[in-house]
C-alpha cells in the first residue's frame, strides 16, 4: 500500500483532490443559496402541485371505469420534465444575473468541474421536488389500486431519469440563458433531446406501478436504456460544456 | 462563380437522373412483395389490399402502387441523413478551428438537410396512408425521424434567439452535434427493434429495382450538393455585399 502511494505522482494526487474541493465548493454554494432563499424548491414544488390540479381537470371527464394507474407514469414524468425546466432555467438565470457565472469562469477551475457541480446541484433539487411530488400524486390519483412492483423500483428509475434530465438540462440551460427567449428556447431544445429518456423512464415507471407478469423484465429494459442514455449524453455534455460556457 | 456553374450543372443532371428514376420506377421496376404488416384495428386503404387472412386478422399485403414511392422517398431520406452528418462534421470543425466559414457551412448544410427531411416526411406520410391505412403511426422509425426533425427546427430557433455572433455560432455547433446523434440512431433503429417500417435491403431486392434506386439516389445526392453549393455562394455574395456596404459607410 505504502509503495503504491509513493509511486503516485504527487502533483496528480494534489490536483485530483483540488478538483474535488472545487466541485464541493460550487455545490455547497448552490445548496447554501437555496437554503437561504428556498426559491427553487418552493417554486418547483408549487409548480408541480399546480400540474396536479391541471391533471385533475384533464381526468375529470374520464369516468369511474378509467384507471389512472395506466397513465400514472406518464403523468408523473410530464410533471417532472416541466418542473425541471422551470428549475434549470432559474438555476442558471441566477448565475448569470448576479454575475456569478463570469466569476466562476474567471477562477482557475476546470470547466467540466463547473458542469458537474451545477448538474449535481440541479439533480439534488430535482430529486427533492420529485420526492415531495410522488406522495401527493399517489394520494390524489392512485388511492385505490396500489403499487405493483418492489419498493426500490421507483427511487431507482427516478434517480436514473433525473441524472439525465439534470445533466443534459444543465448544458442546455447554460445555452438558453444567453438567448433572448430564455425558457422558451430551453423547452424547444430540451423536449426533443429528452424524448428517448422520457420514453424509457415512463416504461420503467409504468412497469413498477402496474406490476404483474413480465413487469420486472420490462422495468430492467427501461432502466438499461435510461442508463445508456445517461452515459452517452453525460459524456457528450461533458465534452461540449467547455465550448458552451466559454462562449 | 465557378462553383455556381458546377451547381447549376449538377442540379440539371440530378434533376434528369431523379426524373429517369421516376419513370424507371413505373416502366422497368417490378413489383416486389415485402411481406405483410399486422395491425390491431381494421384499416382502410386507398388501394385495393391483397392477402386479407381468413381469420380476419387485418393482415394487409402492401399495395403494389405505393411501392413506387420507394424510388423517391428512400433517396431523399438517405440524402437527409448524409447532409445532417455533414453539418455535424462542419460543426466539429468549427469548434476545433473557430473559423466563421465552418459555421456558415454547418448552417447551410442543416438548412439543406431540413428541406430533405420535410420531403421525406411528406412522401412518408403519403406512403403510410396508402400502405398502412393510417396517416401516422408512433413506430420507432417514424418517431425517431420526427424527433430529428424537431431538433433541426430547434437548431434554427436557437440561432434566431442569440444576438452575439460568436456565441450563436458556438451554441449552434454544439446543438448540431447533439441533433446529429439522432441520424445514425434513426437509420439503424429499424434494423435493431421490431418495427413496421420496411427494411428493403434486408428483405432482398431485384436488380430491376436496384437500378432505378441507384439512379435516383445519385441524382438526389447531386441535387442536395447543388442546393448546398448554391446557398453557399449566395451566402458568400451577401457577406461581400454587407462588407461593401460597411466600407461605403466608412
Amino acid at each position: 500500500m505504502a509503495e503504491e502511494y509513493l509511486r503516485r505522482d504527487p502533483a496528480t494526487a494534489r490536483r485530483s483532490s483540488l478538483s474535488m474541493r472545487q466541485y464541493k465548493a460550487i455545490l455547497r454554494k448552490d445548496i447554501v443559496m437555496e437554503l437561504r432563499t428556498k426559491e427553487m424548491v418552493t417554486s418547483m414544488g408549487i409548480y408541480s402541485l399546480l400540474t396536479m390540479v391541471v391533471y385533475q381537470i384533464a381526468l375529470s371527464q374520464s369516468g369511474s371505469a378509467f384507471d389512472p394507474r395506466d397513465i400514472a407514469a406518464g403523468l408523473l414524468w410530464l410533471a417532472f420534465i416541466f418542473t425541471s425546466m422551470l428549475g434549470l432555467n432559474r438555476s442558471l438565470v441566477h448565475e448569470k444575473d448576479q454575475g456569478c457565472l463570469e466569476a466562476l469562469l474567471l477562477s482557475p477551475i476546470d470547466r467540466p468541474i463547473i458542469f458537474f457541480a451545477k448538474a449535481t446541484g440541479n439533480l439534488v433539487f430535482l430529486l427533492i421536488v420529485e420526492t415531495l411530488t410522488i406522495p401527493v400524486f399517489a394520494f390524489m390519483f392512485l388511492q385505490d389500486g396500489g403499487y405493483g412492483g418492489e419498493w426500490w423500483m421507483i427511487p431507482l428509475v427516478l434517480l436514473g431519469g433525473s441524472i439525465g434530465v439534470a445533466g443534459v438540462g444543465t448544458l442546455l440551460a447554460t445555452m438558453s440563458v444567453n438567448t433572448t427567449g430564455k425558457d422558451f428556447v430551453l423547452a424547444v431544445l430540451m423536449v426533443p433531446l429528452m424524448y428517448p429518456l422520457l420514453l424509457m423512464a415512463v416504461l420503467a415507471t409504468s412497469a413498477a406501478i402496474l406490476g404483474g407478469d413480465g413487469s420486472v423484465a420490462q422495468f430492467w429494459t427501461g432502466m438499461a436504456a435510461v442508463a445508456g442514455y445517461d452515459a452517452v449524453m453525460l459524456m457528450a455534455a461533458f465534452a461540449l460544456y467547455e465550448f458552451v460556457v466559454g462562449a | 462563380m465557378k462553383q455556381l456553374k458546377i451547381a447549376i450543372v449538377l442540379v440539371l443532371i440530378g434533376g434528369l437522373l431523379t426524373t429517369t428514376a421516376f419513370f424507371m420506377a413505373f416502366y422497368t421496376a417490378e413489383v416486389q412483395s415485402f411481406g405483410e404488416v399486422a395491425f390491431e384495428r381494421p384499416i382502410e386503404t386507398v388501394f385495393p389490399s391483397r392477402g386479407v387472412s381468413p381469420e380476419g386478422l387485418n393482415l394487409y399485403g402492401r399495395p403494389w402502387f405505393s411501392q413506387k414511392i420507394f424510388y423517391f422517398h428512400v433517396p431523399v431520406a438517405e440524402a437527409s441523413f448524409l447532409i445532417l452528418l455533414l453539418s455535424a462534421i462542419f460543426a466539429v470543425r468549427f469548434l476545433m478551428t473557430r473559423r466563421r466559414d465552418y459555421d456558415t457551412k454547418s448552417r447551410i448544410a442543416m438548412e439543406t438537410s431540413l428541406i430533405f427531411v420535410v420531403l421525406t416526411m411528406i412522401t412518408g406520410v403519403l406512403w403510410t396512408k396508402a400502405s398502412w391505412g393510417v396517416w401516422w403511426e408512433w413506430e420507432p422509425r417514424l418517431t425517431t425521424y420526427f424527433i430529428m426533425m424537431l431538433m433541426m427546427i430547434a437548431y434554427f430557433v436557437l440561432r434566431n434567439s442569440i444576438e452575439d455572433e460568436e456565441r450563436r455560432a458556438v451554441y449552434a455547433a454544439v446543438f448540431a452535434i447533439l441533433a446529429a446523434i439522432n441520424a445514425p440512431i434513426s437509420f439503424m433503429i429499424t434494423r435493431l427493434i421490431p418495427s413496421s417500417h420496411p427494411v428493403v435491403f434486408q428483405s432482398g431486392m431485384a436488380s430491376s429495382n436496384l437500378l432505378p434506386f441507384i439512379v435516383g439516389q445519385v441524382g438526389m445526392l447531386m441535387v442536395g450538393y447543388a442546393i448546398y453549393t448554391m446557398r453557399m455562394s449566395e451566402e458568400r455574395l451577401s457577406e461581400r455585399l454587407a462588407e461593401a456596404k460597411e466600407a461605403l459607410e466608412d
